[in-house]
């Protein structure tokens, strides 16, 4: 209380100066708080809670958990997230991880920056721009893909009007708007291990797998936790790609939660049972997120 | 240092009480605001702004519309009337959706509304209503869908455009004739029909629901609390494998082909069910494609005249603009503005008076639109939940259509859920 008296009523030059910090990170905290904290507290609570329509509450207690939790459509929506993380997740960080390696190699830096951005432009395209454009993409008529695809003597595949291909359609285009960010992060990574380590193992002998394995890959180990973390949360959000595309679609094959969440929300106007995905979702992440933090996250000393 | 420090904490002051006070209304002073998601209809919508230009000369109000896709237009919707600071004043919507479920409408009055009443043809009256009291203006006659035909593909399979079939069956074999299979085993190159498959269940229960009716099947009870004995009858699960045969065996309809209207438009599918509206959109999209309209055909039942969707015009009862808002409607309700209003986007007149003028008389669709009036009207679920009821139900359509269970078990779960969310 008293420090906080201080920074209102500064002193000295050092209570001033602690006032201008809090100050420089006020509209941070104040914008944080009003557009996560807040709608996050407002969430927890209106789980608890049937909304009628014109906005009167009334208090259910736990009824609404039960009642979303016990909807097979609601678990139809979380398998189909998890399959769409299978597919995408470990794809996307692969990839980026080998395409950054393969551009950390080029020595001429003019380039290794075009390179790295063409594989980033997409990142810096609206999603549901990104999605319009591989609807026709992978159109069943006239989409390239299946044009491409006739080439080789592969007959016309219905991709997003498939109940088999949704997913793994919609995940490639996730793989193409993520991997140009997950690049640039490996590529930091990659550029800031010393180039001693590397002439060290050389000297004992070691290949390329095994310098792979025992350099590269231990000294990128917080990258590669913190893209995970980042690609779990970007896919298990998964909507705009779901929503310009497929709208859930076919019979329900691409329905995220994010996308059930929506529809109850704002389509079925059932901002409590909505409520209660929403913190499913939070807690999912928060738990997973820290799971995956403290399993996997090696000190790394240089 | 210490003089910024204070002047940061004062102009952030400054913002969060600009930011959290309720401003002004979005609709401005002498503008009314109409929110309209009939984004297919841009000459409708405009026609609405012209015609506030003459109102500005009376009253000083001009009308600025707005329009919202109609992909996520409830949420908008919501989130505006919700705020009230950023709702307009007029806007387009199901009344028993906003008015009922919600309360966010202003109840017309009396007088106006007994004009309504007095001028609608009959199947219409109760569209705009909510529990006996008029809120909307019906904005569509001919909300209901009719066969659109493309003539020359027609009298390319050796159909006889104008004597089109009048039944379910005798349906199913010209669309057999129309239908033109892959060489090499693909998709068809052309169907007959043109299905809807994609986009959200509550527009392919709309489509679906003409077999429905016409198999003598209803989605709910006739006092809309049941579902199980009514969206799961044998009617219903006759109907549903009439609809999904066509795709998985008789093979006239393909999946594979997208947006349905598009198909038809370019001559990949010879036959359209539509509402009236989509003859003003053939004619601005897709001029060259040579059509007729017909009543849909029958089958145990003939499908009339009936709408999922019965769109109509509203006053938000927040606004703060609603008298003149009123006022704005009163000034558009007259026979001459609902005939050149709708004549420009080709859309129906909704005045009964304006129902024989030589504009509705010259449309290929004047005798279609009588035949369908002349049967019954067929059931409507104008409920507050028809959103979520028709999610239900249209997952179990879908789910047929995409071979994922046979329609009996499917509408079985349909129903349940369906009774559920009527409970709820």
């Amino acid at each position: 209380m008293r420090q906080w008296l201080r920074i209102a009523f500064p002193r000295n030059y050092l209570d001033r100066r602690k006032r201008a910090g809090f100050l420089f990170v006020l509209p941070a905290l104040l914008f944080f708080g009003s557009v996560f904290i807040l709608p996050l507290a407002q969430s927890i609570m209106y789980s608890f809670y049937k909304i009628a329509p014109g906005g009167a509450k009334e208090f259910v207690g736990l009824r609404l958990y039960e009642k979303v939790f016990t909807d097979p459509t609601f678990w139809t929506a979380v398998q189909n997230t998890l399959q769409l993380l299978l597919f995408s997740v470990p794809t996307t960080v692969v990839l980026a991880l080998a395409v950054a390696l393969g551009l950390n190699r080029i020595s001429n830096l003019k380039w290794r920056n075009v390179w790295a951005s063409m594989y980033f432009l997409p990142f810096a395209t609206s999603l549901v721009a990104a999605a319009l454009i591989w609807q026709w993409i992978y159109d069943p008529v006239y989409g390239f893909l299946n044009y491409a695809l006739s080439f080789v003597g592969i007959p016309p595949q219905k991709w997003l009007q498939s109940l088999f291909q949704v997913r793994p359609a919609i995940a490639a285009v996730s793989v193409w708007v993520r991997i140009g960010f997950d690049i640039m992060i490996f590529l930091a990574a990659l550029q800031s291990i010393p180039e001693e380590y590397y002439e060290a193992a050389n000297i004992d002998g070691a290949n390329a797998v095994q310098r792979l394995r025992y350099i590269t890959l231990p000294m990128l180990n917080p990258q590669i936790i913190m893209v995970c973390i980042l690609e779990l949360i970007f896919n298990f959000k998964m909507f705009d790609q779901v929503y310009a595309t497929t709208q859930g679609g076919p019979a329900g094959e691409s329905q995220t939660i994010i996308m059930l969440l929506y529809d109850t929300a704002f389509k079925y106007f059932r901002f409590g049972d909505a409520s209660v995905m929403a913190v499913f979702v939070f807690i999912t992440l928060m738990t997973v997120t820290l799971l995956q933090w403290r399993i996997f996250r090696k000190p790394i000393e240089f | 240092m210490k003089r910024g420090g204070w002047w940061m904490l004062v102009i952030l002051a400054a913002v969060m009480v600009a930011v959290t006070t309720p401003n002004a209304s979005f609709a401005q002073q002498k503008k009314l605001v109409l929110w309209t998601h009939w984004e297919q209809n841009p000459d409708f919508n405009k026609w609405y702004e012209s015609k506030g230009k003459e109102f500005a000369k009376k009253s000083g109000y001009e009308v600025e519309v707005v329009t919202i896709p109609y992909q996520g237009y409830e949420a908008k919707y919501l989130a505006g009337f919700m705020a009230k600071s950023s709702a307009p004043d007029m806007f387009m919507g199901m009344t028993h959706q906003w008015c009922g479920q919600y309360d966010f409408c202003d109840k017309m009055p009396a007088d106006l509304a007994k004009i309504y009443d007095e001028n609608l043809p009959k199947y219409m009256v109760e569209v705009g209503k909510w529990k006996g009291a008029r809120y909307g203006i019906p904005i569509e006659h001919g909300n209901f869908q009719q066969m659109y035909i493309n003539v020359d593909m027609f009298k390319k399979a050796g159909l006889n455009p104008d004597d089109p079939p009048k039944t379910f069956d005798s349906w199913l074999a010209a669309m057999k004739k129309l239908t033109i299979a892959d060489a090499k085993g693909g998709e068809p190159t052309q169907v007959g029909f043109a299905i809807r498959s994609k986009g959200h269940p509550v527009g392919i229960t709309d489509k679906f629901l003409p077999f429905a009716h016409a198999w003598g099947a209803r989605m709910l009870s006739p006092d809309l609390d049941k579902a199980t004995g009514y969206a799961n009858s044998p009617q219903m699960v006759a109907a549903l494998t009439f609809f999904g045969d066509l795709v998985n065996k008789d093979k006239v309809a393909s999946l594979a082909f997208g947006n349905p209207e598009d198909a038809f438009g370019q001559k990949r599918a010879a036959v359209i069910f539509r509402e009236s509206w989509f003859f003003g959109w053939v004619k601005k999209n897709a001029p060259d494609v040579n059509f007729k309209v017909y009543a849909l055909p029958c089958e145990k039942a003939c499908p009339g005249a009936g709408a999922l969707f019965p769109w109509t015009d509203l006053v938000y009862k927040n606004s703060p603009n609603k008298q003149v808002a009123w006022e704005f409607m009163r000034f558009i309700s007259n026979p001459k503005d609902d005939l050149e209003h709708h004549q420009l986007q080709g859309i129906l007149p909704v005045w009964t008076v304006n129902l024989d003028t030589p504009y509705v008389k010259s449309r290929p669709d004047y005798q279609s639109t009588k035949d369908m009036l002349a049967q019954p009207v067929p059931p409507t679920y104008f409920h507050p939940k028809s959103n979520e009821l028709a999610t239900a139900f249209g997952d179990a359509v879908v789910g047929v259509l995409f071979g994922k269970g046979q329609p009996k078990p499917l509408l079985d779960e349909a129903a349940a859920k369906m009774d559920r969310i009527l409970k709820d």
